[in-house]
Formats: C-alpha cells, sequence, structure tokens
C-alpha cells in the first residue's frame, strides 16, 4: 500500500486551471520534492493534500483511505508547514506552539516537553519567552516549522520553508529536514531553489503550468538531458563570422542564440573549449562573460520549458 | 485525536488582544479617562436630573360633576343633611360652587402644578381601560376618584361637615418605585386639603361661638382660594434616598454607564476583525489543516468578545465603584446586565466580522467604530441624558445596545427590580441571537460558494 497517492487531481478557480491533472506517488519514508516556479500549482496541489482545498477532480489517498471523502484521516497524522509565517506576532514563541500544540490536542506536561523538545530541534530555546514579532526572519521560519512539529506527524509536507532567510537559517532547516526524515518522518518538500531539492529529496517531480511535466530521482531527471553541459558566452555583439566559426566545431549538439547571448549545448565541455576560444578570437566579437552549466534540475527544467526555474 | 478547546481559542484571543495596545487603549484606557473627565466637568449639570423618566398614570373619574352639584343643592334645600339652609345661604353656596371648580382644582392647579408635571403625566380613562393599561403595565398606577367625589369636597369645603373622601391608587406590584411615588403624591393632595378644611372647620366653629355665622360663611370664598393658591404652591418632595436607599443622579454615575455601554461597542468593532486576521495570517488556514472545524473558530470568537466585554465592564464597574464612588446597585443586577449586553455585542461583533470575513474588507469594521458607534452613543444617551432628546429619538434609544444597556443600569441604580429591567433584557439576548443566526447563515452561504465567487478571491495555501 503506497503512503500517498495523487491520482488525475484537478483544481479550477473559476476559469483558471491551478492544477491540471497532477498524478503521482510518495512511499513512506521518503523526501518527495515537488520543484517548480511560482504559480506552477505547487502550493495548490498540497493544500488538497493537506485538505484545505477541496480538488475539482481527482482522488487522494492516504495509507489506502480517501482523504477528500474523509479528511480526519490524514489531518491527525499530518503537519503542514505553509509558505507564510503563520504565527501570533504578539504572542511569545512558547505561547505559539502551546496553541498548536493545544491544536493537535497536546496538553499538560507532554505538551510541556514536546515544545522544549521542539524549541531544541530548532535552535530556538533561549528564545522562546521573546514575543514572535522580535524575532528574525529565520527565527520566525523555524518556529513556523516547529508549529508542524509538535504532535510528531508521520507525515510532513512543507511548502518554500526557506523563503526569503539568511544562509545560516537555511542550512539549520535544511538539517532538520535530514534529521526528521532520519527519525521516519515522510516528506513533501516543495521549493524553487533547485539545489535544496538536489539536496534533500529522494524522488523528485517537476511541476509547470498546473501539470507534472516530469518525475525521478535526481539521476534520472538529469538523465533527460544526457548529461549534456550548456556553455552561455555573452557578446558585446554577434555577427556572422563567429557563428559561422562556431559552428564549425565539432561536438557541439546545439547553439540557440538569444540577443547578444549564445548558448552551446554540448556532451563534453573540456573537449571543446580550447577550440571555442580560439574560433572566437579574430572576429570582431568581444566576449564579456562566459558561463557553464553543468547539468542540474535547473538545466533539466531549461531543457523541458525554454525557462529558468526562476524566471 | 483530542480536540482544540474554545477555552483555548479564547485565551489565545484574549492574550492577543491585552497585548494590543490600541485595543487596549479604545476599549478600556479611553473610557476610563472620558469617565474621569466627564464626571468632574459636568457635575453642576446632574443636580436637577433625579428621576429616570415620567411616571405614567391614569385617573379614573366615577363622578359626574354635574349631577352632583345639582344634588348637592336639592340637599340642602331639602335639608336631607340634618339641617335646612336659607334661600339667602343656598344661593351664597351656588355662588362658591360656580366659583370652586373641583375638576379645575384637582387637575389644573394638582397635577397640571409645574412640580409635579416633572414627575407626573396623567390621562383620564374609565375604570375598565385603565385597569387593562395598568394590567400590561402601560402606566405605573391608577388614581381612581370615588363616586360623590365632587359633592362630598363641595361639603366639606362649604358646609360646617366633614365626609370623608376616599381617593384610591391601585399600584402594579411590579412597578414599586414608581407606584410608590403616585401614592406620596396623592398623599400630599389629601393633606393639603385636609389642612384647609381642618382650618375651615375651626374658623366656622369659632365663629358660630362668636356668633358670627353669616359672615363666616360669606369668607369661605376666601379659605377656599388660599386652598388654591396651595395648591399651586405645591411642591413634591419625594426623597428618594428614603425610598430607595440611594443618592440623586451623579454625573460620575450617569456617565459611567454611559461610557460603559458605549464602548462595549468598541468592543464589537475589534472582534469584526478577528476573523479575517486569522485568514490572512494564515492561522485560519493552519487550524482547518489542523482538523479544527469552522464552526468552532467561530464560536469561538463569540465567546472571545463576550469575555473581553465582560472583563471590559467589570474593569469599569470597579473603576467608578473604587475611585469615582459610584454605587451601581444591586450587585447581581448588574451582573446580569453586564451578562446581556456582553452576549448581546458578541452577536453584533460576530456578523460584523462574517461580513469583514466575506467581503475581505476591514474598513467595514473600521466604518462601524467611526460612524456607526457614534449614531448609536447619541440615539443611546451615551453623550447627553435621553430625556433631554426628542421624542422620536427617546424610542430609537430602545433599538439601541447601550441605549436598552443604560437604561437597565439606571434603573438599577435607582432601586428598581429585576421585572423593570427584565424587557431590556430579554431584547439584548434576542438582539444577540438574531444577529448570530445571521452572522451563521451568512458564513455557511459562503462554505457552500455562493459568496466565494461573489466578494472573496480563494487562495491556496502560498502562491499557487
Amino acid at each position: 500500500m503506497m503512503f500517498l497517492q495523487v491520482k488525475g487531481v484537478k483544481k479550477y478557480f473559476k476559469d483558471i486551471k491551478a492544477v491540471d491533472g497532477v498524478t503521482f506517488e510518495v512511499d513512506k519514508g521518503e523526501i518527495f520534492g515537488l520543484l517548480g516556479p511560482n504559480g506552477a500549482g505547487k502550493s495548490t496541489t498540497i493544500s488538497m493534500i493537506s485538505t484545505l482545498v477541496k480538488p475539482s477532480e481527482g482522488d487522494i489517498y492516504f495509507e489506502g483511505e480517501n482523504i477528500i471523502k474523509k479528511p480526519r484521516n490524514i489531518q491527525s497524522k499530518l503537519g503542514v508547514v505553509p509558505q507564510e509565517i503563520a504565527l501570533y506576532p504578539t504572542l511569545t514563541g512558547f505561547q505559539n506552539l502551546s496553541f498548536w500544540g493545544h491544536v493537535y490536542g497536546l496538553r499538560g506536561k507532554e505538551l510541556k516537553r514536546r515544545v522544549e523538545e521542539v524549541g531544541e530541534l530548532l535552535g530556538l530555546n533561549g528564545r522562546l519567552k521573546d514575543n514572535v514579532e522580535k524575532y528574525s526572519g529565520g527565527m520566525k521560519r523555524r518556529l513556523n516549522i516547529g508549529a508542524a512539529l509538535l504532535h510528531k506527524p508521520e507525515f510532513l509536507i512543507m511548502d518554500e520553508p526557506t523563503v526569503g532567510i539568511d544562509p545560516q537559517s537555511r542550512n539549520h532547516i535544511l538539517n532538520t529536514v535530514k534529521q526528521l526524515n532520519k527519525d521516519g518522518m515522510t516528506i513533501i518538500y516543495t521549493s524553487h531553489y533547485m539545489e535544496e531539492a538536489e539536496e534533500l529529496c529522494t524522488r523528485i517531480s517537476i511541476m509547470d503550468k498546473g501539470k507534472i511535466i516530469s518525475s525521478g530521482t535526481k539521476d534520472e531527471l538529469i538523465g533527460i538531458i544526457n548529461g549534456k553541459e550548456r556553455i552561455i558566452l555573452s557578446f558585446d555583439n554577434i555577427n556572422e563570422v563567429l557563428m559561422g566559426k562556431i559552428k564549425e566545431i565539432s561536438s557541439i549538439s546545439k547553439v540557440e542564440v538569444n540577443g547578444a547571448e549564445i548558448s552551446i549545448i554540448t556532451t563534453n565541455t573540456d573537449l571543446i573549449f580550447k577550440d571555442l576560444i580560439s574560433k572566437i578570437n579574430n572576429t570582431g566579437c568581444q566576449v564579456l562573460s562566459i558561463d557553464i552549466k553543468k547539468p542540474n534540475l535547473e538545466t533539466v527544467f531549461l531543457h523541458l520549458t525554454g525557462r529558468a526555474l526562476r524566471d | 485525536m483530542r480536540q482544540l478547546k474554545y477555552r483555548d481559542i479564547v485565551l489565545k484571543d484574549l492574550t492577543v488582544a491585552i497585548r494590543d495596545k490600541k485595543t487596549l487603549g479604545t476599549t478600556i484606557l479611553m473610557p476610563i479617562v472620558l469617565i474621569t473627565i466627564l464626571s468632574f466637568a459636568l457635575t453642576s449639570s446632574f443636580h436637577d436630573f433625579t428621576s429616570v423618566e415620567q411616571i405614567d398614570i391614569a385617573v379614573v373619574k366615577n363622578y359626574n360633576m354635574e349631577n352632583e352639584v345639582d344634588s348637592l343643592m336639592k340637599k340642602l334645600s331639602s335639608g336631607e343633611l340634618g339641617f335646612k339652609t336659607s334661600e339667602e345661604d343656598l344661593q351664597d353656596i351656588k355662588t362658591l360652587v360656580d366659583k370652586i371648580n373641583i375638576d379645575k382644582m384637582f387637575f389644573d392647579e394638582f397635577l397640571e402644578n409645574k412640580e409635579i408635571k416633572k414627575i407626573v403625566k396623567y390621562k383620564i380613562l374609565d375604570e375598565k381601560t385603565a385597569m387593562n393599561e395598568l394590567e400590561k403595565e402601560k402606566i405605573s398606577a391608577v388614581i381612581v376618584l370615588p363616586k360623590d367625589f365632587a359633592s362630598d369636597m363641595y361639603i366639606n369645603y362649604l358646609t360646617p361637615f366633614r365626609n370623608e373622601v376616599n381617593i384610591k391608587v391601585i399600584r402594579h406590584p411590579n412597578r414599586n418605585i414608581s407606584s410608590q411615588i403616585v401614592e406620596e403624591i396623592v398623599n400630599g393632595f389629601a393633606n393639603v386639603i385636609n389642612t384647609t378644611i381642618i382650618g375651615k372647620n375651626l374658623f366656622i366653629q369659632a365663629s358660630m361661638e362668636e356668633g358670627l355665622g353669616k359672615e363666616a360663611f360669606a369668607n369661605i370664598d376666601e379659605i377656599v382660594e388660599n386652598l388654591t393658591n396651595n395648591l399651586k404652591k405645591y411642591k413634591v418632595q419625594i426623597d428618594y434616598e428614603d425610598l430607595n436607599e440611594r443618592k440623586p443622579m451623579t454625573s460620575a454615575s450617569y456617565y459611567s454607564f454611559s461610557m460603559a455601554t458605549m464602548f462595549i461597542l468598541f468592543a464589537a468593532g475589534y472582534g469584526s476583525k478577528l476573523l479575517l486576521e486569522e485568514k490572512d495570517n494564515k492561522t485560519y488556514d493552519r487550524m482547518t489543516v489542523g482538523g479544527v472545524e469552522k464552526r468552532k473558530m467561530v464560536v469561538g470568537k463569540i465567546f472571545t468578545v463576550f469575555f473581553y466585554t465582560m472583563i471590559q465592564l467589570l474593569v469599569l464597574v470597579v473603576y467608578s465603584s473604587i475611585v469615582l464612588k459610584v454605587n451601581w446597585g444591586n450587585t447581581f443586577l448588574v451582573f446580569l446586565i453586564c451578562l446581556t449586553s456582553s452576549f448581546c455585542i458578541a452577536g453584533l461583533s460576530i456578523l460584523l466580522s462574517s461580513i469583514v470575513y466575506l467581503t475581505g474588507n476591514y474598513n467595514i469594521g473600521n466604518l462601524f467604530e467611526t460612524a456607526v458607534v457614534q449614531i448609536m452613543a447619541v440615539l443611546g444617551g451615551s453623550f447627553f441624558p435621553i430625556e433631554v432628546m426628542p421624542k422620536t429619538v427617546q424610542k430609537l434609544s430602545n433599538f439601541t445596545i447601550n441605549g436598552l444597556a443604560l437604561k437597565s443600569y439606571i434603573r438599577v441604580y435607582f432601586g428598581h427590580g429585576i421585572v423593570e429591567i427584565y424587557k431590556n433584557l430579554v431584547f439584548l439576548t434576542i438582539i444577540g441571537i438574531v444577529f448570530m443566526t445571521i452572522a451563521i447563515y451568512l458564513l455557511k452561504k459562503e462554505e457552500r460558494g455562493e459568496f466565494r465567487d461573489k466578494y472573496h478571491k480563494t487562495k491556496a495555501y502560498g502562491n499557487a
């Protein structure tokens, strides 16, 4: 029995198709990544899984039970970390965690113990007596995660948990996610930072315009582009002489021109690089920058959609 | 999974409210400051304000003036009264009867007396209608002027005899204080008359002993004229301290009641933003994901505003009692008014809250605070005693929450019991229930999606 099954789920808001027939499965104990740019439909998809929004079509099963018909089947086992800071700014960290603990039925000593444990896990124990409005952005993000962990959920959904924070807090959060998964928690992690998905996720689905355009492990996804690298050259101008010289080079799979920028797709950058530089000389075009992109999820997304993830 | 308790929602919301300096300033600090300032600034304006409102009474005339005068003249001429009056004396008496109008004396000189008019408003009714109105508590008491009232009064004034005149005051048991006041007034009338009659009889007796009977009768008109003057000058002295064991209304008392009842409206204004704030902060969604039903969140908000208003009222009661020495009256009744007013405010608040939530517009709550509260304050008597306002405004005050609560506090202050405030309390409760029902209807409609398309841009977690 699959831990989570999302089958042909659609969601329309008036005439807008926010999610258009999404299907995927999540195994118990994995970190499943939903990667895609803003507006791809990731948040709507997880809102449907977390029973906040009802799908217009399709079904979602959690441990074999249909959660659209019986949302309670998932609610007690689920923790959700929303993208926004869903906390009470004028209350202290302790009061916030206590309230969210109450939501999941925690009381008395058990609640106090869990607040301390969560505070410890997220490195907030020294600051729990302070009002949340006095916290830094990173601390608010960590507390936002903590509020979803109090009841020790089996399943955690994290929606862009690292948006707009400093590298230190980001690292803390990523390490926390790894630790939680190590302790047996199944996690869906949405992000538009491909490096986070690469670092954390066992399997990834890439979403765009409400649809899943590709799914698999990191290596499987990168395999889509057959290990092709991309050399992006920026010039002061581009002329026919330059284009002719570049096309003379063998081992180039594709050349794309975008304004004063040329993208060269190749399977072997090391082999062509010296040749490329010598050919550019004496063409009358001056190189302003050179960027070599190794195959990663970013390039996979670019390959699949023709757009960058953060466009 | 154990459920989130209402207590958790209320405690969280109350903590949030108490930490919100703006809310605390508007709902608690501001009324305290205003009560204090107005109490001292308007002390002199409250010297004449001693009663809540005019007492409505009915007067039943069981006598017929013309018939009784004819019958009296016949009795005097026939000697039925034990002596025979000469033709000359009869003529004198007839002149006096024409001069002294008993009706005029009782109604125009006495009940229309400036002092009495301030307290009592009368209407003449037949006995059946009067009793019916008394039963329905449209009036506080009925004064019954008996059959033979006019003839007995003339006999008492114009002859050496004294007939008993029994003016009945029928009181409604629920209108204890007001009917007691009416009885005091009637007793005052009787006293003035008795004093005059005794004086007149002594005068006649002394004149007879001196052999001046004829001159004595000739001077009776002067005595009666004095009586009329006495009635005109009659001053009603109702000692409220004796009657109610209360001091007269003071500016401190009035403004404690009026500011408390006005500023609870701001608690409704505060409450109006609670649901939308939860939605905007995404805490509403987070609770939904945690399995908290919308019904629980809405009822939680009702409880929050109810308890907040109770706290607000109790703080103002305690402050005014300790610092300004205001005696609010019967503690149980004051508490009961606080309870019903808070319930009504909670209803108003959840109605506003549902409208603000459905339209996604905080300005509706702001508009309520800046415009509606001010209008209700004026209509409800929060700025000036409602008695100085035009009749229409006085009637409208019965449809304002602060007006109903204020009247109830004032009545309790004057020593009235539950029977004289229960209608206001029932009305406040009904208003609260009606507001809550409308709010639930609107929110249910939203759940079915009928509002969502019209006003509310539905948004999932995050950006997409």
